[in-house]
Formats: structure tokens, C-alpha cells, sequence
């Protein structure tokens, strides 16, 4: 019963059983039974006052204003211009579409070549450490220097993401669908975290750390788009006076989703796959031209990508990369599949749904255990260290121990390790360990069958799986993708080389068709992503052919992993307490009204305010509220009256800092008027109310809120079912919600908190508490 | 004139000319196509004296042997001197395959072939001849003598001979011949070493030719690795070159005596450090949770509870429909 609030509360669970024993009733899922006793007010006993109750979002996690605000400047700015200048506005939307993807592919190709430089060097150091030590013995030291050398690498990748920006820790993934979903994480798409985010990337990758550089390529492109969009960067106080019309979050929203776009294709290669991921992690503001214009920035950023690296492989306008990961071709005739295959494949995607519910339960302990104890920085760099030195020792001693030789054939092995086989011959336990991933899943995919012995990969599969479910969510930048796509491909391998033993060597049992098999299921368990996942597999893979079959894989992994535990991704959104709105409303959910949703009661301004009301209102601490709703002047301030509009607390704050009030109007008339504009100057960082002024005469002036406010908020009456209000929510982007009564006066506003609390649980609809951290 | 007519009446056989010096070398764009495409062209290459003489002969040769589908004797001389170079190297290769030799033995036959292919296909420039070049290699659908060069050409790719010799291929190159030298010195210190112990065929105890020969294997692997480290460099980590096969070839053979037969490579295994180290290393983050967890303070979450009018109306209307 209580399981989802303890799930999402754990840590307050002592606080709601003993200091608050109503917040534990209220904790409790609404529908077993049990009468949570409640005491309830008259509602409307409460209403009207101006007193200050938490009702809106907190300060870490602010939505986004994805509605536009049509007050009267906006109506003046869109008379103003005229019919040509909206078409350079077009113009300027793929001017910058075509910038996100070239800088997308540069950013790119610079993580990608800086990441082999380092790691070659690496790896070479090592290498010749562990011939010379192969000889004299003291192979120990060896294994320390790796480790050392692991370890102090990812230090410093750790370092910089724990002190500087936490926020570039992990894939990013899961940051960038909540802003698209609407939900504003803080700092997710500034100039330093994109920094910090490929310094990091490329470290822990160097730092051989169980992880890809791919996922934090999403978060890259979606930095990028934003800052182009906005044409100025607030951390470099830089202001290029360009673009200014961009400046809210509508057209913003838009420009990451097609830097989101542009990531994923610059990471596999695959712009129709990054058209789709950004379709279905955002999918609810979409319109055809935008999607053009992502496919666009999309194609851009391969292009750029393919024609930079194949100059820097020597082979100019060869275009044979267009991703930063490769799966090489799978086009010979031994690796299509046949019709009896399909059955196989799916017993695949059961493997793979299973393994990656493990994966994501463990990490979900993991996880928890994370935020409740090693909060700290130093604590988690020093995590972070100790990781990448068991990582290198694992290796070491799976290398050590393992007696698979595999006679050395040229160019297949990038860093062949000799250690204790006969002279020409390799270890082929350290392709798989002593490579960056990105190198083991190619060659898993294709290298001859027998390249690997099946004890090989069975240890292998084994040891990487719990090195990857630790790593991912430490403190480092790095993604999941190529970690779960190298467990499958080592499994799949495994079981295409156990199926071509069951059926003593038939033509079709290819190891490494099984092995992409693999790889597709393990990465559907655990990220749970459908569509876009297919084709990004498709495209990277190069052969349509192959995009049924895996897509039958990731949707039986998907399908089995979901009665499980849910995606990783969206595990860690939830365990981050963030409001997100999935695709729908949960299905039993139309019993519950607006009414019982919304929060009440609502601090509302009147039409004409006093200043001194207003600065009271914003610099209460204990209330954080942003969008407040105008209501008509009474001169009783206990009588609720008449909706008239909604005003954001971003746009009440420009106000006091140009000091509108009625008084300087009349006044001064040297005072210019308030444009869109300054708006949009001060966006995306307003400033706290605190640091305005506001001195004692100020406050008994008077503002005219009528010009400012959007005089025409949505509204639901009181009885609209939580789908109804749901489905606005996530269609139209919403950020605030008033509710009315029969009279148009306001009841109760509605969030995005309200909603997000409502999930499917086991046991029907479970009301989970947000935390804050 | 009677030469532009000539010329005319085979736009056929000159169109396939073109096409194919256009194939072979490359060195001239391809002729636009249409009469007057490769008339311009045509004329433009008649300007020399020489090629007029050619043509003469050309068309003098077409008219001389009667039907014009027979081949004429320069083309079947030509087809005679491939088919022999071709038998020759064929052979050579064959002989060579085991223990490889390809490279070291078979390298003039190929460039012969390479000589005798060249005189079919460079014959574009003069007229006669390029009725041999388009009538032996293109004029039918399995182009036999095509077909055999391209797998002489692949085979010679493959075995990536062009390491082992000089660069106009006229001889192996210098480090190659060192290398064979060395190849053969340590094979035959192998062999003396070995001579004692045959009788005895236990395979585990060679340690004399071990001892013996340590310091020319030593010799031959390093060499080896220096001459592998000197083709890598130039082309990037993933295309590697190989050497090419023969020493390749030597070196695996070496390699598998001196480790699977004799046994002589025997490293230093130090298990018992390696699994302290290590062990050490797995212990330490089992040290820091454990640490962590019991002196870390932990955090607390504060929870964000909803301000909403609760009215029993409601929850009895949830507890309804849902018990």
C-alpha cells in the first residue's frame, strides 16, 4: 500500500510517521480504503485572504513558461512588425538550426578525437608497461599503474562535475526530456555545464570508466542550441545583440529539441533517430515545420561530423563516419536472418527486458543509497576514484586470469596484450577489456565467430554488467547507452555462439548478428526507449533489413522490463522528486476533479496593487510562488472577485526594477515605456527580489498590473476531471492553471506538482510525495 | 578525305578505344557521346604524325585479314605472351603457397605479367593495338584476361608483397633480406639445437635450444617489430598495413616453434601479488561505503506537501469507486 510513498520519501518516512502524523495520512495512496481522517476546512473560508501558503513550484525545480503571455506589449510588438520582418524571423529559426548542427558535430568531433588521442596514450603506456613487466615479472605494478592512472583521470573528470556543475553529471538524458517536458532543472543549459559536460565526458572515458560518450552528447547539442538560440551568453556577461527575439522559453523549448536532435545524431550517426527521440521525449509541442527544421540541424550535425573526422582519418570526403560510434556494416549475406530466426530474437528481447530490470533495480538501491549517504562532493569524487581503480583491477585480473589466446590477424585489435600467450598470439579477454567501450561493441559485432571463447564472454558479460549498473550515476559525466549496448552485444554473442553449437554449426548462427540482437535488447530494458531507439539502432547499423528484428527485440525487453521496474531514465527523474507529466494522465484517474487537485488557497493580486502588497508577497520566503492571479479591484479586500488575468512573478519583478507605478507615470514623463523588451533583456535570469530596491514612499505607490497580465489565462471549472486538466497540461505547456468557480472567481491554481504526484501504481492510483533536495 | 572517312566508318571500334584507355589509365576524360563527341576528340589526337601513321595500319590491318571479327596477330601475340607470363606466375604462386614464399620467388613473374597486361591495355595510344586492348579485354561478357589480372592484382594486394620489396619492385627490399637471413640463421640454430633431442620426442624439456638460440630469436622478433612499427606509421591505427606475407609468414612459424614446440617462452607468472593488489584495490570501496554509511550523516529529504482543500466528499467518493 504505502509502497510509492515510501519509495519517493524514504528519507523523510521517519518525519512523516512521527512529527506529522496528518502528512503521513495524506502520504498514504488515495484508494486503499483506508480513511486518511483528514481535517477539512471550508473551503472558501480561506480564499481571498492574501495569506501566504506554499502552492506553487520550489525554488530548484521551476517549470517553464511554454504558454505565451499575449498581454497588450505583445499585441503592440506584433502590430509593430510588420509581415517581412516575421519572414527574417523564419529565416533566422534555420540560420541557427543549421549553427546548432555544425557545432554540434565540431563539439562532437572534438570529444571524439581528443578521446582516442588520450586513450591511445593510455593504453600504449600501459601496454608497454605490461610487456616489460610480462617478462621480468612484477605484473603487479603494472596492474597499479593502471589503476593510478585510471583513477587520477577520473579524479579530475570528477572533480570538475562535482565542485564546478553537478548538473553535468550522468547521460543528461534525463535532464534535457524534463526540460522538454517543461520542467526547469537549473543550470541545465548553461555555457559552463556544456563545458564541463565534454571535459568530463572525455575524461571518464579516458579514465576507463564503464561508460560512453554518447548520452552526454544529447545534453551537448540541446547547451548548444540554447545558447545560439538566444544569441548571448550569460556566464561570458556576453551579449551579441542577435536573436533577440527568441528570448522565452516557447522558441527556446523548440531550439533545444532540435540541439537534442542534432546530439543524437552526431552520436550514432542517425538524424532520423534523432528527429524521433526528440519527437518522443518531447512530444507533446510539435508541429511539422518544426520537425523539418530538426531533421535539418540533424543532418547538418552528421554531416559535419562525417566530413571533419574522414579529413582527420586521412581520407577526405570518404563520409564512412557519421557517428561518433560506428557499428560498421552488417551487409554480408551470412547476416541477414530468416523467417525462423524471429522467434529467437524474441526470446532475446525477454533476456534483455529481465537483465535490464536487474540492472535498473540494482541501480535504483544504488541510487538511494547514493543520495542518502555520499552527498558530499569530496565524497563522491572520491567514489568516483575508487570505481575507476576496481574497474582497472577487474580488467586486469579477468585479463590475468583468462587463458583464451587468439592468434594475432593485423588490424583487428587496436592494443593487442600478449601477457602469457605465445609469442603472435593475443589475450582476447583484453579486447574486451583493455579498449575504450566504444571499440569492444564493434568488435563484438565483428569479429570472426571464434574470436572469443564462450567462458570469455560469460565472465566478461558478468563483470561488466555490475561495473556499469555502479558507474552509471556517479558523479562524472558519461552515458548508458554504449555500457548496456556492450553487456548485450557480450551476451548476445554468447548465445549466438551457444546456438551455433546447439545446431553444430549452421550457416545462419552468425555470433555477431546475435550480438547486435543482444546489444538492442539490453539497451531497450534498461532506457526503455521505443521508436527512436529502433531507428537509431537502424540507422547506425546501416541496414534497414535489421529494423524489424530489433524491433522486436527492444519491444518484448520493453514490454517484460515494464512489469518490472520501470526505465532507468525515468527512474531517476523520479528519484530527483522532479514534476514530470507523462504522456497521459494515469487511466483510473477521471474520478478525481479540478477540485480536489488544485492547491488552495490562491494569493491573488488585485487589478490595481500597492507596491508594498506586491514586494510583500514576492520576498515572502515560506511562499515561492510564481504566477499569481489578478482579480478585479474591490475596495473589499475580503471579497473575492472576478478573474481578469495571471501575472508571473518574472514579470512583477521587471516592473519593481523599472519602478511602473501609477504615480511616476503621471509624473514623469521622461519615463519611457515599458517594451517586451526589457522583458526579454532580463530573461532567462531574473533577479531575486531581494536585490530590489523598493524604498518606503515606493510602496505606497500603486501598480497598474492591466497592460502586463495575460488577460486571457486558461481556466477549468471545478468539476474538470484530472485527465481533462492533464491533457492541457502536457498539449499546450502549461504552467499555471487557474480554477474558477460558477462566478469566475478563482478557487484554486492548478501546477505541474499537482499533477505529477498521480501515478498507476499496483495497486491502482497512488499519490506519491515530491521531495525536495 | 579518305582517312575521315575511314575513321567514320568505325565510330564503333574507336568509341570502344576511348572507353577503354578511358578505363585502363584514366589519363583523358572520357569521350562525350555521340559521333561528334568523339570525332572532336579523335581529330584532336590525329594532329600527331605518328598516330596518323597508326591509323593507317589500323584500318590497313582491318582490311588486310579479311573478316573484321578475327583477331588480328599482333592481338594473339600479345594474348600469347599473357597467357605464358600468367602460366609462369600462376605455377610460382602455387609452389609457394606452403611455407609462403609468394613475395621473395614469385615477384618478377608477377611483374611480367604486369608488363604483358600493360602492353594489351597501353596500346590505346597507337590505333592498331587498340583494337587488341578493346577486343581482348572487353569484348565479351567474362573478359577472362580481366578477370585473371584482377586476381593477380588482389592476390599480390593481399599478401602485401609491395612491403617486401623495393620501391620500383625490382628486388626484395634491404630489410627484408636481413630479416630472411636472420629467419634462416635461426632456423638453423633450431635445427642443431634440435638434432640431440629428436630421439627423445618428449616435447616439454628443450631448454638447450632454448638457451641456445635465445639470443637470434630475440634478434629476429625485435627486428620483426621494428620493421612492423615501420610500416604502421604513415596510415592511421584502424587500416594498419601487414607486412607483407613471407615474413609474416616466417615470423608466425618461428613464433609457434619457439613457444608451442619448444616451450621456451615461459613468463613470469606472479599471482600472489597480483591478487594482494588487487584484492587490496576491491576492498577499498567496500571500506568507504562501509564508512560512509555509518559516519556520513544522512540527508533528509523535505517533503513538499500539497495545499488542497480536502473534502470527505471526495475521499468517500475515491473509496467507493476504487473498494
Amino acid at each position: 500500500m504505502a509502497n510509492v510513498a515510501k519509495k519517493v520519501s524514504w528519507s523523510g518516512r521517519d518525519r512523516d510517521e512521527e512529527d506529522e502524523p496528518p502528512a503521513a495520512g495524506e502520504a498514504t495512496p488515495l484508494l486503499n480504503g483506508a480513511g486518511p481522517g483528514t481535517i477539512t476546512h471550508s473551503p472558501f473560508l480561506r480564499l481571498g485572504q492574501l495569506s501566504s501558503v506554499d502552492l506553487d513550484d520550489d525554488v530548484r525545480e521551476l517549470s517553464l513558461d511554454y504558454d505565451n503571455c499575449e498581454n497588450q506589449l505583445f499585441l503592440e510588438e506584433e502590430r509593430r512588425i510588420n509581415h517581412t520582418a516575421f519572414r527574417t524571423v523564419e529565416i533566422k529559426r534555420w540560420v541557427i538550426c543549421a549553427m546548432i548542427g555544425i557545432l554540434t558535430g565540431l563539439v562532437a568531433c572534438f570529444i571524439d578525437i581528443v578521446v582516442e588521442k588520450l586513450a591511445g596514450l593510455k593504453f600504449r603506456v600501459v601496454k608497454d608497461n605490461i610487456d616489460k613487466f610480462t617478462e621480468k615479472g612484477g605484473l603487479s605494478f603494472s596492474l597499479l599503474l593502471w589503476a593510478i592512472l585510471n583513477s587520477s583521470v577520473v579524479m579530475v573528470g570528477s572533480v570538475i562535475v562535482a565542485f564546478i556543475e553537478p548538473v553535468a553529471a550522468g547521460s543528461g538524458i534525463p535532464q534535457i526530456k524534463c526540460y522538454l517536458n517543461g520542467v526547469k532543472v537549473p543550470h541545465v543549459v548553461r555555457l559552463k555545464t556544456l563545458l564541463i559536460k565534454v571535459c568530463g565526458v572525455i575524461l571518464s572515458v579516458v579514465g576507463g570508466l564503464a561508460v560512453g560518450k554518447e548520452g552526454p552528447m544529447i545534453h551537448s547539442g540541446a547547451v548548444i542550441a540554447a545558447g545560439i538560440s538566444q544569441g548571448r551568453s550569460t556566464s561570458l556577461k556576453r551579449d551579441f545583440k542577435i536573436f533577440e527575439y527568441f528570448r522565452r522559453d516557447t522558441e527556446k523549448r523548440d531550439f533545444v529539441s532540435a540541439g537534442a536532435a542534432a546530439g543524437v545524431s552526431a552520436a550514432f550517426g542517425a538524424p532520423v533517430g534523432g528527429v524521433l527521440f526528440s519527437l518522443e521525449e518531447g512530444a507533446s509541442f510539435w508541429n511539422q515545420f518544426l520537425t523539418w527544421r530538426i531533421f535539418f540541424a540533424s543532418m547538418i550535425s552528421t554531416f559535419t561530423l562525417n566530413s571533419i573526422l574522414s579529413f582527420y582519418h586521412g581520407n577526405p570526403w570518404d563520409l564512412s563516419s557519421p557517428g561518433l560510434i560506428n557499428f560498421g556494416r552488417f551487409d554480408s549475406e551470412k547476416l541477414g536472418y530468416t523467417f525462423q530466426e524471429i522467434p529467437i530474437f524474441i526470446v532475446m528481447g525477454v533476456v534483455g527486458g529481465i537483465l535490464g530490470a536487474i540492472f535498473n533495480a540494482l541501480n535504483y538501491w544504488l541510487t538511494m543509497f547514493r543520495i542518502r549517504y555520499i552527498h558530499r562532493p569530496c565524497l563522491q569524487v572520491i567514489e568516483a576514484m575508487l570505481v575507476a581503480a576496481v574497474t582497472a583491477a577487474v580488467g586486469f585480473v579477468m585479463i590475468y586470469c583468462s587463458s583464451d589466446c587468439q592468434p594475432l590477424q593485423g588490424d583487428s585489435v587496436a592494443y593487442p596484450l600478449q601477457l602469457f600467450c605465445a609469442d603472435g598470439e593475443y589475450n582476447s579477454m583484453a579486447t574486451a577489456f583493455f579498449n575504450t567501450p566504444e571499440k569492444s561493441v564493434v568488435s563484438l559485432f565483428h569479429n570472426p565467430p571464434g574470436s572469443y571463447n564462450p567462458m570469455t564472454l560469460g565472465m566478461f558479460t558478468l563483470m561488466y554488467f555490475f561495473l556499469a549498473c555502479w558507474t552509471y550515476g556517479l558523479t562524472v559525466s558519461a552515458g548508458v547507452f554504449i555500457p548496456s549496448l556492450l553487456i548485450g552485444a557480450a551476451w548476445g554473442r554468447l548465445f549466438g555462439i551457444s546456438l551455433a553449437y546447439l545446431t553444430s554449426g549452421a550457416i545462419w548462427a552468425d555470433p555477431g548478428k546475435y550480438a547486435l540482437m543482444g546489444a538492442a535488447a539490453q539497451l531497450g530494458g534498461i532506457v526503455r526507449m521505443t521508436l527512436s531507439l529502433t531507428v537509431i539502432m537502424m540507422e547506425a547499423t546501416g541496414n534497414v533489413t535489421y529494423g524489424f528484428p530489433i524491433m522486436l527485440a527492444l519491444m518484448t525487453a520493453k514490454i517484460v522490463g515494464d512489469y518490472f521496474v520501470e526505465g532507468l531514465y525515468d527512474m531517476h527523474i523520479q528519484l530527483q522528486s522532479v514534476p514530470f507529466l507523462h504522456w497521459e494522465a494515469p487511466v483510473t484517474s477521471h474520478s478525481l476533479t479540478a477540485r480536489e487537485v488544485m492547491s488552495a488557497p490562491v494569493t491573488c493580486l488585485r487589478r490595481i496593487e500597492k507596491v508594498g502588497t506586491v514586494v510583500d508577497i514576492l520576498s515572502d520566503t515560506s511562499s515561492n510562488h510564481n504566477g499569481f492571479p489578478v482579480v478585479e479591484s474591490s475596495p473589499d479586500p475580503t471579497q473575492v472577485a472576478g478573474l481578469r488575468g495571471l501575472i508571473l512573478r518574472s514579470q512583477l519583478i521587471v516592473l519593481l526594477k523599472h519602478k511602473v507605478f501609477v504615480e511616476r507615470a503621471n509624473l514623469t514623463l521622461v519615463q519611457r515605456r515599458l517594451k517586451l523588451k526589457d522583458f526579454r533583456d532580463a530573461y532567462p535570469r531574473f533577479p531575486p527580489i531581494q536585490s530590489i530596491h523598493v524604498s518606503q514612499d515606493e510602496r505606497e505607490c500603486m501598480m497598474d498590473l492591466t497592460e502586463f497580465m495575460n488577460p486571457s489565462p486558461y481556466t477549468v471549472p471545478q468539476e474538470a476531471s484530472l485527465p481533462r486538466v492533464f491533457k492541457l497540461f502536457r498539449a499546450l505547456g502549461l504552467r499555471h492553471l487557474v480554477v474558477v468557480d460558477n462566478h469566475n472567481e478563482v478557487v484554486g491554481l492548478v501546477t505541474r506538482k499537482d499533477l505529477a504526484r498521480y501515478r498507476l501504481g499496483k495497486e491502482g492510483l497512488e499519490e506519491l510525495s515530491l521531495a525536495q533536495t | 578525305m579518305g582517312l575521315a572517312a575511314r575513321l567514320v566508318l568505325l565510330p564503333g571500334l574507336l568509341l570502344g578505344l576511348s572507353a577503354g584507355q578511358g578505363l585502363g589509365f584514366g589519363r583523358r576524360p572520357p569521350p562525350q557521346s555521340g559521333p561528334e563527341g568523339w570525332a572532336l576528340g579523335g581529330g584532336r589526337r590525329l594532329l600527331s604524325l605518328e598516330l596518323l601513321e597508326e591509323a593507317e595500319d589500323l584500318s590497313l590491318a582491318l582490311l588486310g585479314t579479311g573478316l573484321p571479327g578475327e583477331l588480328p596477330p599482333e592481338c594473339r601475340e600479345l594474348l600469347v605472351g599473357f597467357a605464358n607470363s600468367s602460366v609462369r606466375l600462376t605455377g610460382c604462386l602455387v609452389r609457394s603457397a606452403r611455407p609462403v614464399r609468394l613475395c621473395q620467388s614469385c615477384y618478377r613473374h608477377f611483374q611480367s605479367v604486369t608488363e604483358q597486361l600493360e602492353n594489351i591495355t597501353r596500346a590505346v595510344g597507337n590505333s592498331s593495338e587498340s583494337n587488341c586492348a578493346k577486343s581482348l579485354l572487353m569484348s565479351d561478357r567474362v573478359q577472362l584476361v580481366v578477370i585473371l589480372s584482377q586476381f593477380f592484382n588482389s592476390t599480390w594486394e593481399k599478401a602485401n608483397c609491395a612491403n617486401c620489396l623495393k620501391n620500383n619492385s625490382e628486388g626484395l627490399s634491404n630489410s627484408t633480406i636481413e630479416f630472411l637471413h636472420l629467419f634462416n640463421t635461426t632456423l638453423t640454430c633450431f635445427e642443431q639445437n634440435f638434432q640431440g633431442q629428436a630421439i627423445n620426442l618428449v616435447p616439454s624439456n628443450h631448454t638447450e635450444v632454448c638457451r641456445n638460440c635465445s639470443q637470434t630469436y630475440r634478434n629476429l622478433n625485435a627486428l620483426y617489430n621494428e620493421m612492423q612499427k615501420m610500416t604502421g606509421q604513415g596510415s592511421d591505427s584502424e587500416h594498419r598495413m601487414h607486412l607483407c606475407i613471407d615474413v609474416e609468414d616466417a615470423m608466425n612459424i618461428t613464433r609457434r616453434l619457439w613457444s608451442r614446440t619448444f616451450n621456451c617462452s615461459v613468463p613470469c607468472s606472479d599471482t600472489v601479488p597480483v591478487i594482494a593488489v588487487s584484492s587490496f584495490i576491491l576492498f577499498l570501496p567496500v571500506i568507504f561505503y562501509l564508512s560512509s554509511f555509518l559516519h556520513s550523516k544522512q540527508k533528509k529529504r523535505i517533503l513538499i506537501l500539497p495545499k488542497r482543500i480536502q473534502s470527505n466528499a471526495s475521499l468517500v467518493n475515491i473509496q467507493e469507486k476504487y473498494s
